[in-house]
């Protein structure tokens, strides 16, 4: 019983790790760097969402799109005029230099915000019990809004122009380049819808528990690991990857003290890359 | 004043020892380490505890940090030799974190949280604190001559130019007959054992080592002076070190000057100064204040070949 | 601190830097240091203790200053990182040449510096609670104002088993202090007709605690001990109130404040105890403290850094000197014995002129200090969460 109860904890916590990982994987797959700036342009989307919500009064949902859009248009500017310098330097150089970019962002949003604990205004609802589990109906709508939000982006990439293009490019840039795609706008919206659900998962996390500076930070690590197991660069595979880091870290409790739980996480990524080196969905040549 | 600038020389000289030690990994044979903070914590937990609870004196307990730290490393690169790079990136990064985590939880080991206090320094107590950051700092610059001296040795001998060629072109080296793994290996475990040296000096300077010591954002620096020096330079790395630690103190004397802001606020100023300082480095620097060319040796620097590795079909 | 303070600090540091050599050897600034988290995991507690301290700064400098000189503060930020913090605290010993540094709050942050500030002789006074800290070979120059382990686990339980409550369970995030405190407890509990049904020591700045509060509540526990810092102790009361439980909750104050309270609906906080180091119920320093902060209910390290900073230009004004061992020769001189009970530092430095012995005691206990720099004893103060708001309950 209890390891059911595990894995559905696993389930909430890895659904909204989702959808950040599929902003950071599609990026990828387009820019070809890990893009650790998403750290501070989720805090960015987290606090951009709580002013709609708690100052402006807001409902959620209108605030989550607030997220997206700030957490998008912070993405398409930093990207234009701090990233992409860097690009032609190398993905390594560029994931430095994103490092160094999130460390400033974060201290842009503490700069007007402070560091205090901030709360969305948000009734918080006793957990429903389902055939012994116990389940949050905020975790049960979080979970509804990722999965609109994976719907949402597997059809814009399967059934729109821009999306079909974005495919393209992240298959072979050359290729997509002599079929007159423009590879710069496409890593433009890719830039935009990546961070966008950066900004979104932010919002969501701190849905959960409360915003302040960190927030975007404290989840990197997890973010990442949902992407690299899913294989980077696979929409899909960060689905998965987020479900598998969310429940490997709950079952761990089974077997090692609590405070080994993120270990968890690179130990999944050891043993899943060590048997399929690119990732559980990633392609080969990724 | 004196102290202040003895310090952070010191700190710069070690930040020097492992940009120096990253640049054997990654900048002569290519290899992606996103967690030599590992290798710093392994270096520097060796020694401490050695030297602490088993009364090795000091020279021998940096001796076992090195030995530690280089199998730290081997062990690392023989775990993660099948990945691709790209997740090199994140495995490495991950690694060093489960380091950390381990250092927290062993305590029978570790003393956990609570960190290791007490770990000797040469002369600490019996000279004046003056004379100590001066003996440590003379200790530290020659050390790291040391280990640049090594490493030009290493550029220049028939191991780095087997290094580049396998930082440039993989598949070339194994027709040529060499196992270039062997050789990846060797480059990652010495890179490891110079970057645990730099954390070994770092116990026994500050006196205290803990786990929340080794974070992620002592490998930002790091990387951040051997790109801002030059990737594949030995002395680009040095200088490279500097000028990070000048960044890192300097953005201290500008906050005060900056009128109508609280404390926190001069902070985070500070911070964006730092990031934007290190951005701007990166950014009009990208190939290192003292280009690789300069080295009179006809290879074409990191970023070429990673283009390559990311040109080839797997 | 608002801004005018700051700005008035600021003006009288570039005054005084600008001024030739002779006038600044007169009534020239005298410099506190200051490190204390402003960004990084302590960051929330941070700039609340910096704020009592300028207040306490402030009200001073109104009133006259120290040795006829006016006192700033010189703050560095110490990222919560301990190779950050020794780079800052040789500032500000190399630089500043402060006889003090207050502020520290990671307990890994205040064991780097301290060999820094003792070998430069430089007092340290720190909120950090690992025991080991004062256990280190400081010459006298450390002083934590935080209850040791030992006096917080005895007094805690205490009052736990004097609630009724009859299974406690203990949740730690991971600090040195963390398994010490638990053990200390559960002996203490099985004394007064309790006892301790589990603990789990967790991992910090996870987003969601829900694994672990279902562990803690599968022992069915009429009272859980949160011992960790405020953005994990938000997390874990909403996973307390979503997974049903309703039993009792006891937490540090600094971990549960009126800020903290401000974030969090109150249907999931109600109920909730706090508990902060103090002096007695009338005690006049925690009503100053009140007025001086705006606050009804300043909290553990709000107080403790009102205490610092009294403490030290009490000694400095005893000293008639301000070098940081001056500072430690005399903290006990105007802090314990037999002097005039006094409850700010204002008070304290004009019976010090009329040549008074004092005895400070403050807003966070009466700051009595064994030859280890630790407090000898204080009360406790419980307070009920309702609303936004926390009530007293008593001072035991």
């Amino acid at each position: 019983m209890e390891i059911l109860q595990l894995i559905a904890n696993g389930v909430m916590a890895g659904s909204i790790l989702a959808v950040p990982a599929i902003g950071l994987t599609a990026m990828y797959a387009v820019l070809r760097f890990p893009n650790f700036a998403i750290a501070s342009h989720a805090t960015a989307g987290a606090f951009a969402g709580w002013t709609a919500n708690a100052l402006f009064g807001l409902p959620i949902l209108p605030s989550l799109l607030v997220a997206l859009l700030v957490g998008g248009l912070i993405g398409l500017v930093t990207d234009e005029f701090v990233l992409k310098p860097f690009r032609k330097a190398g993905f390594i150089t560029t994931a430095i230099g994103s490092l160094a970019l999130t460390i400033g962002l974060e201290n842009v949003v503490r700069l007007f915000y402070g560091n205090d604990l901030r709360g969305y205004d948000l009734p918080l609802a006793r957990d429903i019990v389902v055939a012994g589990i116990h389940v949050g109906p905020q975790q049960l709508h979080n979970i509804a809004i990722s999965v609109a939000i994976m719907a949402l982006v597997f059809g814009f990439l399967t059934f729109t122009r821009m999306g079909k293009a974005m495919r393209a490019v992240a298959d072979n840039p050359q290729l997509a380049d002599i079929k007159g795609i423009d590879a710069r706008t496409v890593g433009r919206i890719v830039s935009f819808m990546g961070m966008g659900l950066a900004g979104i998962g932010g919002m969501l996390i701190g849905l959960d528990s409360s915003i302040d500076p960190m927030t975007g930070f404290r989840a990197m690590l997890p973010i990442f690991a949902a992407a690299v197991v899913g294989g980077l660069g696979s929409v899909p595979g960060a689905v998965v990857g987020a479900l598998v880091v969310g429940i490997a870290e709950e079952l761990s409790l089974l077997a090692l003290p609590a405070s080994y739980k993120s270990s968890i996480a690179f130990l999944a990524i050891l043993v899943i890359l060590t048997l399929r080196p690119q990732g559980i969905l990633g392609r080969e040549g990724n | 004043m004196e102290i202040y600038i003895l310090s952070i020389s010191i700190i710069a000289c070690i930040y020097a020892i492992m940009a120096l030690g990253l640049n054997v990994m990654w900048g002569m044979a290519g290899l992606v380490n996103l967690g030599l903070v590992g290798s710093m914590a392994v270096g520097a937990y060796t020694s401490a505890l050695l030297t602490t609870s088993a009364g090795v004196s000091i020279p021998l307990g940096i001796l076992a940090g090195i030995v530690a730290a280089t199998l730290f490393g081997a062990v690392l690169c023989l775990i993660t030799s099948r990945l691709k790079e790209h997740y090199l990136a994140i495995v490495t990064l991950g690694f060093a974190e489960a380091i950390r985590i381990v250092a927290s939880n062993e305590i029978w080991l570790t003393h956990g949280t609570d960190g290791i206090s007490g770990i000797p320094g040469p002369f600490r107590g019996t000279v004046t604190t003056f004379q100590y950051n001066l003996i440590f700092l003379a200790i530290v610059a020659v050390i790291a001559l040391a280990v640049y001296v090594f490493c030009q040795r290493i550029l220049y001998s028939p191991f780095g130019r087997v290094l580049h060629a396998i930082r440039d072109d993989e598949v070339v080296v194994g027709v040529a007959g060499k196992d270039a793994r062997v050789f990846k290996v060797q480059a990652f475990a010495i890179g490891s054992g110079i970057i645990g040296l730099a954390g070994a000096l770092y116990a026994h300077y500050t006196s205290f080592i803990a786990p929340e010591l080794f974070v992620p954002l002592i490998t930002l620096y790091v990387k951040l002076s051997l790109l801002a020096g030059g990737v594949g330079n030995n002395r680009g790395a040095i200088l490279g070190a500097g000028l990070v630690i000048i960044i890192l103190e300097g953005t201290r004397f500008l906050v005060p000057y900056i009128p109508y802001i609280t404390p926190p606020q001069g902070a985070a100023i500070r911070e964006l100064l730092l990031s934007a300082g290190l951005l701007i480095v990166l950014r009009y620097r990208v190939k290192g204040l003292i280009p690789e060319a300069h080295d009179h040796l006809t290879v074409r620097p990191a970023v070429l070949a990673e283009a390559a590795l990311r040109r080839q079909p797997a | 601190m608002n801004r005018r303070s700051f700005l008035a600090g600021t003006a009288c540091l570039t005054a005084s830097l600008g001024a030739p050599a002779v006038l600044r050897a007169q009534g020239s600034v005298l410099k506190l240091g200051v490190l204390t988290p402003l960004t990084g995991a302590g960051s929330q507690d941070g700039p609340r203790m910096l704020k009592a301290m300028q207040a306490v700064v402030d009200e001073v400098n109104k009133a006259g200053g120290v040795l006829g000189r006016q006192v700033a503060l010189i703050v560095e930020d110490d990222q919560t990182n301990p190779e950050a913090a020794v780079r800052a605290a040789q500032k500000l010993v190399g630089v500043d040449g402060v006889p003090v540094i207050m502020g520290t709050w990671a307990s890994a942050v205040t064991s780097a510096v301290a060999p820094v500030c003792w070998e430069s002789k430089t007092a340290l006074m720190t909120v950090s609670g690992a025991d080991s800290i004062t256990q280190l070979p400081h010459q006298g120059y450390i002083f934590r104002t935080q209850p040791t382990t030992t006096l917080q686990a005895t007094k805690h339980a205490e009052y736990i088993a004097s609630t009724g409550a009859k299974k406690v369970y203990y949740l730690a995030v991971q600090t040195p202090f963390a398994v010490p405190m638990k053990d200390i407890m559960a002996n203490v509990l099985s004394g007064n007709g309790a006892s301790m049904v589990g603990g789990l020591v967790y991992e910090p700045s996870k987003t969601s605690y829900r694994s672990e509060i279902d562990r803690a509540l599968a022992a069915k526990p009429d009272m859980i001990y949160l011992n960790s810092y405020s953005p994990d102790v938000t997390v874990l009361l909403k996973d307390l109130f979503r997974a049903g439980y309703t039993g009792g909750r006891l937490t540090q104050s600094y971990a549960y404040n009126t800020k903290v309270a401000e974030s969090l609906p109150a249907e999931v906080t109600d109920g909730l105890v706090n508990v902060q180091p103090s002096s007695d119920i009338d005690s006049a320093a925690f009503s100053l403290a009140q007025k001086r902060l705006g606050l009804e209910a300043p909290d553990s390290y709000e107080a403790q850094a009102t205490d610092w900073a009294s403490l030290a230009l009490l000694a400095i004004e005893k000293a008639k000197k301000a070098t940081g061992t001056d500072i430690r020769d005399n903290v006990r001189a105007i802090s314990q014995g037999g002097g005039t009970k006094v409850g700010s530092a204002v008070e304290g430095l004009k019976l010090l002129r009329e040549g008074k012995d004092v005895n400070y005691d403050g807003v966070s206990g009466p700051c009595d200090f064994n030859e280890k720099g630790d407090i000898i004893d204080c009360r406790f103060r419980y307070g009920l969460a309702k609303g936004a708001k926390i009530e007293l309950i008593k001072v035991v």
